[in-house]
C-alpha cells in the first residue's frame, strides 16, 4: 500500500475543508485526485509533502521486493550490455581457430569459453544483448507510435478510424504472427536489423492500440473532458493534456510487456535465420546451431544464450507486474 | 441468435477475404519470379512461359497479369477449394496441406488437451488456496512459462532428456533428432516421440490458462453470491466447485480460441527442432525457399481455422451463459 506519512492536520486559515480524522480512505481518495488534473491538490490538507503520482508509484515499486531484484538485474544486463562491448570493441569476431570450442569458467582470458570459431562467448552474448535490447525498446517505441497514436484518436473520435483499427486487430490476431513476420521481412528482401524492427512494429502495435482506444472511450465521457471542452479547450489539447495523462498507466504496463515479447520474437526470428546476419551475434543465432553443440557435447553454447534469453525477458515480465501494482494499487 | 449468427459467419468471411488481399499482394509485390530460382539457364522461353502460365502469373503470350488480376484468379480458385500451385514443389498446396494437416493436428490437439487438463485445474487449486505454498509454485511456473519461448524450452528439453539423462544409468531413451516413430501404427512409439514437443508447445499456454484461471476465480470468489451459499451453510468444496467454478470457467472458452494461432506461431519452429512432419515445418520450409502460394496457403488455413474457432468459443459462450443475448 501507500507509503504516505501520516499528515499533519494544517494550520488555521487554510481554505478549504480540513478533515477531523485521516483515515486510509483519505489517502486514497488523495491519491485518485491526485492522478487527475485539476483534483485536490496534497496542499490543501495542509502543508503535507506533496507526493505526486508517479513519486508514490516510485515508492510503491521500490516496496516490491521482487519486482526491484528484477529491475537490478536488468540493469546489471543492460549497463554490461552498453559498456562491455565499448571495452573489448571488436572481441566477439576475432576468430581463433587454435582454440576453438574452450570450455567455459576454465580461464580468465575466455570466461564463458569460446565457440566453433574460437571467438570469445561472454563478448558475443553481452554483443547479443544489445540486439535484443535494442530491438526491443526501438519497436516498443515504434508500438507506442503507432498504436498510442492511431488508439487515442479511434477510442476519441469513433466511427470508421474505429471500426478499421478494430478489423486490422481481428487480422492480426488470426493470423500465425511469427509466419506474418518472417514472410514480410523475407519480402522486403535483405534481411537488416532496421527491416525487422519496423516489421515487428508495424505488425505487433494492435495492442497497445487497442488498449489506448479502451481507456479514450471511458475517459472522453468523464466529469473533466467535459469540464476542460466547456472551458473552450480543442479536441487536440484534451487529448494530450487532459485524456493522455490519465490513460498511461495501463499503456505503460503494456509496454514495458511488450518488451520481452519482442525479446523473444527477435530471438525466433533470429533462430531461423531472418534477423541480424552473421558474424553480428544475437542471442537467436547463437542458438542456431544448436543440433551441432548438443551433439557434440558442447552443451554450454546452448545454455549460455538460452539462458540470458529467458533470464532477461523474465525480469521484464517481473518488473511489468511489478509496476502494475505499482500504477493500480486497488488492484491488489 | 439466428441473426446473430448469420452475421458472425459474414464478419469472419469477410475478415479472411480481407487477410488474403493482404497476403496476396504482400506476397507479390516481392521480387523474383518463381522460375528465376534453381531454373536451368538454358530453359526454353516456351517452357518458361508455360510453367508461368500454369502457375496464374502470365497469360498465353507471356503477358504478366496485373496483381489484381492475379487476385480475382486466386479467389475464383479459392472459392473451389484450390490454393494454386506451389512454385518449387510441382504438386497443389491443398496436396501439401492434406499431407501435413493430421500431424500437425495430433501434435497442437495434444498440447491444448494437456494446457487445459492442467492449466485449468492448477489455476483453480491457486485461487481457492491464494498466498499458500501452490499458488506460489503456480506464479513462479507461470512467469517462467510466458518468459520462455517455445523453441528455447524445446532445447533446454532435448538438452536434459537427450544429451544428460541418456548418459545417466535411468536412460529414458528419448527421441534425438529425427529418429522414426512406427506412425500410426504403433500408438505407444507414437505417444512416446510426442511427449518432449507437447510440453514444450504446452507450457506457455498451462501458463497463460492457470494465470487467466486464478485471476477469474478470484474474482467470482470476492461475489456476493458466494458469500450467500457459504451463509446458507454450505459446504466450502460444493460452493468453490459448483457455485463459483460455474462462473468463473466460463471466458476460457475464449482463451482457447485465441490460443490456436499461438500454438501455431510456436508450432513452426517447434516442429522443427523436434523433426516433426507437421504445418509448421511445411511453412518454415515454404519461408525459406519463398514458396509464396504455400505461405499464403498455411495462412489462410491458420486464419479460416482461428476465425471458425472464435465462432464456435462465441456460440459455445452464449449456450453455456444464459445471461448472455444476442
Amino acid at each position: 500500500m501507500a507509503q504516505v506519512p501520516p499528515i499533519p492536520i494544517g494550520p488555521a486559515g487554510v481554505p478549504g475543508a480540513v478533515p477531523d480524522q485521516l483515515s486510509v480512505e483519505t489517502t486514497v481518495q488523495q491519491e485518485r485526485d491526485l492522478a487527475q488534473p485539476g483534483g485536490a491538490k496534497a496542499d490543501e490538507f495542509g502543508g503535507a509533502p506533496e507526493l505526486g503520482f508517479w513519486r508514490l508509484a516510485v515508492i510503491r515499486f521500490l516496496h516490491h521486493r521482487v519486482a526491484t531484484g528484477a529491475l537490478i538485474i536488468l540493469g546489471i544486463i543492460v549497463l554490461s550490455a552498453i559498456v562491455v562491448p565499448i571495452i573489448t570493441g571488436d572481441l566477439y569476431r576475432i576468430q581463433d581457430y587454435r582454440h576453438p570450442f574452450k570450455p567455459p569458467f576454465q580461464s580468465f582470458q575466455h570466461l564463458l569459453g569460446t565457440d566453433d570459431l574460437g571467438r570469445d562467448e561472454l563478448a558475443r552474448l553481452l554483443r547479443g544483448a544489445r540486439v535484443s535490447i535494442m530491438v526491443g525498446v526501438l519497436a516498443v517505441v515504434g508500438y507506442l507510435l503507432i498504436g498510442g497514436t492511431l488508439g487515442a484518436l479511434a477510442g476519441y473520435y469513433g466511427g470508421w478510424l474505429d471500426n478499421a483499427l478494430m478489423r486490422f486487430t481481428d487480422i492480426i490476431i488470426s493470423a500465425p504472427f511469427l509466419l506474418v513476420v518472417i514472410a514480410v521481412t523475407a519480402a522486403t528482401g535483405g534481411v537488416r536489423l532496421s527491416t525487422v524492427i519496423i516489421v515487428i512494429a508495424a505488425t505487433g502495435w494492435y495492442e497497445i492500440g487497442r488498449l489506448m482506444r479502451a481507456q479514450f472511450l471511458v475517459l472522453r465521457e468523464q466529469e473533466f473532458v467535459q469540464a476542460a471542452r466547456a472551458l473552450g479547450a480543442s479536441n487536440a489539447r484534451i487529448i494530450v493534456r487532459h485524456i493522455l495523462p490519465n490513460a498511461l498507466a495501463p499503456i505503460i504496463v503494456s509496454a514495458t510487456l511488450g518488451v520481452s515479447g519482442i525479446i523473444l520474437l527477435e530471438a525466433a526470428l533470429g533462430f531461423l535465420g531472418y534477423s541480424i546476419p552473421p558474424p553480428e551475434p544475437s542471442w537467436g543465432n547463437m542458438l542456431q546451431q544448436f543440433e551441432q553443440y548438443l551433439l557434440d557435447d558442447q552443451a554450454y553454447l546452448v545454455v549460455f544464450p538460452a539462458t540470458a534469453l529467458l533470464i532477461t525477458a523474465l525480469c521484464i515480465n517481473l518488473i511489468g507486474d511489478g509496476i502494475r501494482d505499482a500504477l493500480d494499487p486497488r488492484q491488489r | 441468435m439466428t441473426f446473430y449468427l448469420i452475421r458472425r459467419v459474414a464478419i469472419g468471411i469477410f475478415l479472411l477475404f480481407l487477410m488474403s488481399a493482404m497476403f496476396f499482394t504482400l506476397t507479390r509485390v516481392t521480387p523474383g519470379a518463381p522460375i528465376s530460382v534453381g531454373e536451368n539457364p538454358r530453359i526454353h522461353q516456351a517452357t518458361i512461359t508455360l510453367r508461368l502460365h500454369r502457375l496464374g502469373l502470365v497469360d498465353e503470350q507471356g503477358n504478366p497479369y496485373s496483381i489484381p488480376q492475379q487476385y480475382v484468379q486466386y479467389l475464383g480458385a479459392l472459392i473451389h477449394g484450390d490454393l494454386g500451385d506451389s512454385y518449387i514443389n510441382n504438386e497443389r498446396v491443398t496436396t501439401l496441406l492434406m499431407q501435413r494437416l493430421p500431424n500437425s493436428i495430433l501434435l497442437l490437439g495434444a498440447a491444448l488437451l494437456v494446457a487445459l487438463a492442467i492449466g485449468i485445474p492448477l489455476g483453480i487449486f491457486a485461487a481457492t488456496r491464494q498466498y499458500s505454498k501452490l499458488d506460489i509454485t503456480t506464479s513462479i511456473v507461470s512467469y517462467v512459462g510466458v518468459s520462455i519461448p517455445s523453441f528455447v524450452l524445446g532445447i533446454y528439453l532435448l538438452l536434459i532428456f537427450g544429451v544428460i539423462l541418456k548418459q545417466s544409468p535411468l536412460h529414458w531413451g528419448f527421441p534425438l533428432f529425427g529418429m522414426h516413430t512406427g506412425g500410426v501404427d504403433d500408438p505407444l512409439d507414437l505417444l512416446y516421440h510426442m511427449v518432449l514437443p507437447v510440453t514444450s508447445l504446452a507450457i506457455l499456454q498451462i501458463a497463460i490458462f492457470s494465470r487467466f484461471m486464478r485471476a477469474s476465480m478470484l474474482e467470482v470468489l470476492h461475489q456476493d453470491y458466494i458469500r450467500t451459499a457459504r451463509a446458507k451453510g454450505l459446504s466450502l468444496e460444493k460452493v468453490n466447485y459448483k457455485h463459483a467454478l460455474r462462473n468463473a470457467i466460463l471466458p476460457i472458452i475464449t482463451l482457447v480460441a485465441i490460443a490456436i494461432p499461438q500454438i501455431v506461431n510456436g508450432a513452426i519452429i517447434t516442429e522443427g527442432i523436434f523433426s516433426w512432419p507437421g504445418t509448421g515445418q511445411l511453412a518454415f520450409q515454404a519461408v525459406v525457399d519463398r514458396d509464396y502460394p504455400v505461405i499464403l496457403g498455411v495462412v489462410m488455413l491458420v486464419a479460416a481455422g482461428t476465425v471458425l474457432f472464435n465462432l464456435i468459443a462465441d456460440v459455445t459462450y452464449a449456450i453455456a451463459d444464459p445471461r448472455i443475448r444476442y
